[in-house]
């Protein structure tokens, strides 16, 4: 290996990259020539500055936001004719070759066999819809969402087809929080919808009525059992709002103590030095703050308890 | 010595991964027949390395969120034609840098773009850092934000595919035998890519070193 294999190989040995061999003779020739060992030494710094540079992490918000967007270009995507067909083509595919075949063939066949008898189709029935379960009628198509379909039936003698599929309607409700019914869909929402995104806009929504005792009880669930960090940092502030009480200061608490998210867990300092520094009360929150302060596994809630200690000391003073 | 107790726990690992693999080979047999919460659960499994993996290798929010997206609209057209004798995360993680490499390569053609400026005038390049920023002392995180900065627009000056495989290698720790496969090229190519890259970088960052 000379000087030049060496510049070239050096991001490499810094990378540990290199196979053993080359390795080797990289160290050998290194040993040997101090040129290259001053510019070892640079490529070396220049790693080091490249590793003090931090990485982009994507915060929980971030996440939801995508996650949502995601959704609902998903369901766009299903909605339309290109999901249609994929669902179709989805249940062909997993069909063996010769029943595939045999599929297709069939709908060439009827597809010929209307064409064929096309003249004799004089006009348009009108659409029916059957079905002892289907809630609407036909002029909601519109908004149905194709769950599954089970059966796609031309009939040659009308040209008419008939489709059996399973179907959902988008409901829209619209109404006031004071409407029990409206405040119970959100409240299940919070505890058990799926898409943080929507929880964390019902959350919103719920801000004007957190001291109702059901709406209160599910931000103090979100708080406490929520799988999303920025759902629970959404409810963390809907809670601070709230009538204060032992179950906002359990449950403040308990995010401070045991959250994951080291967001989460500095706006509960921020909650409940507040609170203590405006009511004088702070015998509970003093011991866990210490506790956090030097023993919190990230270097800004430790700092932050530390500074809310000494904001609370200043205060008994 | 390696007693018969470290031997089970190996085995009861080995036992337990593929459990985990089988149920994702589950997980993706239901959404290759259109099941929605599958296809949803597997975006779950996976998602936050894609932001992470997208966000670093655009380092803007929006585009990465645009990125996000794509990445997982194709997957959900073609996950049909996937064939479950191949890994799953490679196959993402193949789509991931498609799309990357794609969008890194029109950006390019559109010639230099400026750098993405807030609203104090200042880079934006800081508007997705960890939350533990605060934890680094003043002249760190100072020092911290003027290499970012540079490193920004350094990277900026770098072709796609230098640029894919000095994130993929230096961000995010890959092997260049698996950069190269990602990429959809060999290792001895990716080694000049990353070669190129880092001799441009320490051209545009001589003074910081």
């Amino acid at each position: 290996m000379n000087c030049d294999d060496l510049e070239k190989t050096s991001s490499l040995y810094l990378y540990d990259e290199l196979r053993a061999e080359d390795r080797a003779a990289f160290e050998t020739h290194l040993a040997s020539c101090a040129g290259c060992r001053t510019r070892l030494e640079e490529a070396r710094r220049l790693h080091r500055v490249l590793s003090e540079c931090p990485q982009p992490e994507p915060t929980p918000e971030l996440l939801v936001r995508c996650r949502q967007a995601l959704d609902e270009a998903l369901d766009r995507e299903q909605l339309g004719w290109r999901g249609l067909l994929r669902g179709w083509m989805w249940q062909f595919g997993a069909a063996p070759a010769p029943r595939l075949a045999a599929v297709l063939t069939l709908l060439l066949f009827g597809f010929g066999l209307g064409w064929t008898l096309r003249p004799r189709a004089r006009s348009l029935a009108p659409l029916t819809l059957s079905g002892t379960t289907s809630p609407f009628g036909a002029s909601d198509l519109g908004d149905v969402r194709i769950r599954h379909i089970s059966e796609v039936a031309p009939d040659p003698q009308s040209g008419g087809v008939r489709i059996t599929l399973d179907a959902e309607r988008r409901v829209t409700l619209e109404g006031s929080l004071d409407d029990p019914r409206i405040r119970q869909v959100l409240v299940d929402t919070v505890r058990g919808y799926d898409n943080p995104g929507i929880r964390r806009d019902t959350l919103d929504a719920l801000r004007t009525h957190r001291d109702n005792p059901s709406v209160r009880a599910a931000l103090l669930y979100a708080l406490r059992h929520d799988a999303n960090a920025g759902v629970r940092l959404e409810a963390l502030k809907t809670v601070r709002g709230m009538q204060w009480g032992p179950d906002v200061h359990q449950a403040l608490l308990g995010a401070l103590e045991h959250d994951a998210n080291p967001g989460v867990r500095v706006a509960a300092v921020d909650a409940l030095v507040e609170h203590a520094v405006e009511e004088g009360e702070n015998e509970t929150v003093m011991p866990v703050l210490l506790k956090l302060a030097a023993s919190d596994q990230n270097p800004y809630v430790r700092l932050q308890c530390l500074a809310a200690v000494r904001k609370m000391e200043g205060n008994e003073q | 010595m390696v007693d018969g107790a470290c031997l089970e726990l190996v085995g009861k690992h080995e036992t337990s991964r593929e459990g985990e693999a089988e149920a994702e080979r589950a997980l993706i047999r239901r959404a290759q027949r259109g099941d929605r919460s599958a296809f949803d659960t597997l975006v779950r499994l996976y998602d936050q390395e894609v932001l992470r993996m997208t966000l670093r290798m655009v380092r803007s929010e929006e585009e990465a969120q645009d990125l996000y997206q794509e990445v997982f609209l194709k997957v959900y057209r073609s996950l049909g034609r996937f064939r479950l004798e191949s890994r799953f995360s490679t196959w993402l993680y193949r789509v991931v840098t498609n799309v990357c490499f794609d969008h890194l390569r029109q950006q390019k053609s559109r010639s230099e773009l400026p750098a993405r400026a807030g609203a104090d005038g200042e880079l934006d390049y800081a508007q997705a850092l960890a939350d533990d920023r605060p934890g680094l002392n003043p002249e760190q995180a100072l020092r911290a934000r003027e290499i970012s900065r540079r490193l920004e627009v350094a990277l900026r000056q770098l072709s796609p595919r230098e640029r894919m495989v000095f994130e993929l290698k230096h961000c995010q720790g890959m092997k260049l035998r698996a950069i190269g496969e990602l990429c959809g090229t060999s290792e001895e190519a990716a080694k000049n890519s990353l070669f190129r890259a880092v001799q441009k970088l320490r051209q545009d960052l001589s003074d910081l070193v």
